[in-house]
């Protein structure tokens, strides 16, 4: 392509519209009618991909669900970053623990995450998921949901505002691009 | 012919499930799709709340019960509020009152939203729910704009609430609660006379009077049933006895579509106590929003800062906290869900003995087995549906 | 209300003058103490008798006072819709003794006595189906006895080498911070010395 960027360089935001915009799309287009190809880099194609369509899983625990469906509404709306809620692990990228997790529960959300195929990533999404929140010196309570399983993001608040788990999920993306790679 | 012995299938209708409405464990017993044996296996969210508040003084507690019912956190802090007041004696000031109103009626409505959305999610129609939230977003805004906090709003303190409706909130809400019964109406057109959710709904769960008092079934799922019993009638607190409204009751079988239509008939009311709340408020700007007995309430910061009475209050309230005489109570509000009561036992120190939560869901989640014997799996969903059930108070 | 709940108390400890060693008001709310083995009699003459009618068994709870001999309560709490009135009966047991269960009379009661033996260790005579409901499933103890920590003995996490979720002993990396500030003063009993003589003087 006609534009030069350093692999992992933060110059990925979307370009405005105006002359920049206009000179990129152009150079595009001709190489287009030049060539008949493009190329880029694979694993930025692969990142655009993955970070473009995350899809999470509702995994709903408690008082963070109702914000966590509150990020996927009307106002705050998920699907315009491309994230649409999957029942199902074996669909799903990102698995948001929205919620306290307790020692009962905990088996089972192993599991779940067992389940999920890589590339998968694990948003924390309140305190009681962080470390165990408000019911931190509970005798049934996970001290943090990252006791069962690795975490890539933590969003805090009690509840996180639907805006701050969209922050998190937006942070998520950059997570990713940043260090993203095609092979493990 | 073959000896082949015919056992039940065991499904698991686990604990992560887009319709199990939170954490529940369900193991069906089915006998090819028709249910056997429906048998909830809760306590996947028990966080030991009753032990952590016999561990705080009470004011550090309250917040526990806003995390009990999420969808409508206040009016669990009302229950306990009261306990609190009834122990101590306390006097709540007329305004705080129907603050306190406004905010439960507030919790109604989002209560039932959630419950009438995401109901209808689980039988299939997605709509309802994207246009339902967009009004929870507006009351979540209400509940920012008077205490920083959208959803645990922690704004319910015993004597009162914490401080004062901003100007201005009031307009809002009345210009909301005008607006509102269309955004209802336009849900309904979409749900009540539709045939598949009628097919869905009519006929399932259906349940007796004798059967639901026997399972001590209240709130909705017992005015399905024909009963007029609504707490803010029969043992009004907080001022409901000024308030005028009626109380939608069932006729005929109290099923899943009789609970359903019950609970849009209330958010009618609902709305209707709103408005009068609102003009309430208005006809009484500048009263006290908490109970001035600096012995419970802590004074406000200017009066903190040169008065040595309030600062010693102020100091007293936030290390020891207030004492509440020895005593138990069995404080019940009328929570969305059904009767919320709280049971309290106070030995005359600053944190409670023994506080017992008792929540609706408890007592409604107990007859899924009763209500769902010779159904078949898909009615599983509506069942757990209308009987409005959320984890976080059935688990505690 | 307190007129209402006089009358009923006079007529409920007439009729049930063996079962029920006391009755009091307290708050505006009639609570009757109940011998432990008679608390089915009781509770089916309360749902039953024409003027008592308490057909919702609303609550059915259990609360600790290791101070006593027989330190557990428990508690039910009744609701009649027919006369808008609610009655609290109560009974005393210890960890060894069975209370009979009164998922005959009421079937509400099942869940709540299961929580109720989870969380203290009550047994239920008779019940169908008691097994722990709230706890984890290998859980030992009664959490909301008194004598219980609250942190708990265990606690989880998950193990890479054994691909299991393992539970340990609990170490937590800051211990529940319990202020202690009732007042001295105000938590004392008698004088304090030297007190008496100025009594006498003033």
């Amino acid at each position: 392509m006609g534009v030069n960027s350093k692999p992992g360089s933060q110059a990925l935001a979307p370009i405005p519209q105006g002359t920049e915009q206009d000179v990129l799309l152009k150079a595009v287009s001709d190489e287009i009618q030049d060539r008949g190809f493009v190329v880029a880099q694979l694993d930025k194609v692969v990142n655009w991909a993955r970070t473009g369509s995350l899809w999470p899983l509702t995994f709903g625990l408690a008082c963070c669900a109702v914000e966590m469906m509150h990020a996927g509404m009307s106002r705050y709306d998920l699907d315009r970053f491309g994230m649409v809620f999957r029942p199902s692990p074996r669909q799903s990228d990102v698995i948001i623990v929205a919620g306290t997790l307790t020692n009962k529960m905990a088996p089972a959300f192993r599991r779940v995450y067992d389940q999920m195929a890589e590339p998968r990533y694990v948003v924390s999404m309140g305190s009681c998921a962080n470390g165990g929140g408000y019911y931190h010196y509970s005798y049934s309570v996970v001290r943090g949901c990252d006791r069962v399983v690795p975490v890539d993001i933590y969003v805090p608040g009690c509840p996180p505002t639907a805006e701050a788990l969209l922050y998190g999920l937006l942070q998520l993306q950059k997570k990713i691009r940043r260090t993203g790679t095609l092979f493990r | 012919m073959s000896n082949n012995q015919i056992k039940n299938y065991n499904l698991n209708f686990g604990p992560q499930h887009p319709a199990a409405h939170g954490v529940l464990r369900l193991v069906l017993e089915m006998d090819g799709e028709v249910i056997d044996r429906a048998d909830p296996h809760i306590g996947l969210l028990h966080r030991g709340t009753e032990k952590l508040l016999e561990n705080k003084i009470y004011v550090q507690g309250t917040p526990y019960f806003d995390r009990l019912d999420y969808v409508a956190p206040q009016n669990q802090e009302h229950a306990f509020c009261l306990a609190i007041e009834k122990l101590t004696g306390m006097e709540v000031p007329k305004r705080a009152q129907y603050i306190r109103v406004l905010y439960a009626e507030i919790g109604r409505i989002q209560n039932h939203l959630m419950n009438i959305c995401s109901y209808a999610m689980d039988v299939g129609a997605m709509t309802p729910f994207l246009w339902g939230f967009e009004e929870r977003e507006i009351l979540y805004e209400f509940c920012e704009r008077a205490c920083g906090a959208r959803m645990h709003m922690n704004y319910f303190r015993p004597g009162g609430v914490a401080q004062d409706i901003p100007a201005g909130l009031t307009d809002d809400v009345r210009a909301w609660a005008d607006r509102f019964p269309q955004v209802v109406k336009d849900i309904e057109t979409l749900l009540t006379e539709n045939r598949i959710f009628r097919q869905r709904t009519v006929d399932i769960g259906e349940i007796s009077l004798e059967d639901a008092q026997d399972w001590a079934f209240s709130g909705p799922n017992l005015r399905g049933c024909g009963v007029p019993w609504d707490l803010r009638k029969s043992q009004p607190y907080d001022s409901y006895e000024e308030f005028d409204f009626d109380i939608p009751v069932g006729k005929g079988k109290n099923d899943c579509f009789a609970r359903y239509y019950l609970r849009i008939l209330e958010m009618y009311e609902t709305c209707k106590i709103i408005k009068q709340a609102c003009d309430k408020l208005d006809a009484c700007v500048g009263e006290p929003s908490k109970c001035t007995d600096n012995k419970f309430t802590p004074p406000k910061r200017a009066e903190m800062k040169t008065s040595m009475e309030a600062l010693i209050h102020h100091f007293k309230l936030f290390t020891e906290g207030f004492k509440v005489p020895a005593g138990e109570t069995y404080c019940a509000v009328e929570a969305p869900k059904g009767e919320f009561a709280v049971y309290l036992v106070s030995d005359g120190t600053n944190k409670p003995y023994r506080c017992h939560i008792r929540a609706p869901g408890f007592a409604h989640l107990q007859a899924m087995d009763f209500l769902s014997k010779g159904h078949m799996l898909a009615d599983i969903t509506a069942n757990i549906g209308s009987l409005d059930i959320v984890f976080g108070e059935i688990d505690r | 209300m307190s007129e209402a709940l006089k009358e009923l108390a006079e007529i409920i400890s007439a009729k049930l003058a063996q079962e029920i060693t006391s009755t009091e008001i307290q708050n505006g709310e009639l609570i009757l103490n109940a011998r432990r083995d008679a608390v089915c009699k009781v509770l089916t003459f309360l749902r039953d008798d024409a003027n008592c009618q308490f057909k919702l068994l609303m609550d059915v709870c259990g609360a600790d006072y290791p101070a006593r001999d027989e330190r557990f309560d428990v508690v039910y709490n009744l609701l009649s819709i027919r006369y808008n009135l609610r009655v609290r009966v109560k009974v005393t047991t210890d960890e060894d003794t069975a209370v009979p269960s009164v998922t005959s009379i009421f079937s509400a009661a099942g869940w709540f006595e299961r929580e109720t033996w989870d969380l203290f260790g009550i047994y239920f005579d008779g019940h169908p189906d008691l097994r722990r409901i709230m706890t984890d499933y290998g859980f030992e103890g009664h959490p909301l006895r008194k004598d219980f920590p609250l942190t708990g003995y265990v606690e989880l996490r998950y193990d890479d080498e054994q691909k299991r979720v393992v539970y340990e002993p609990v170490k937590l990396t800051q211990d529940f911070r319990s202020f202690d500030f009732l007042s001295p003063w105000e938590g004392m009993q008698g004088q304090l010395p030297g007190d008496e003589k100025a009594e006498g003087n003033a």
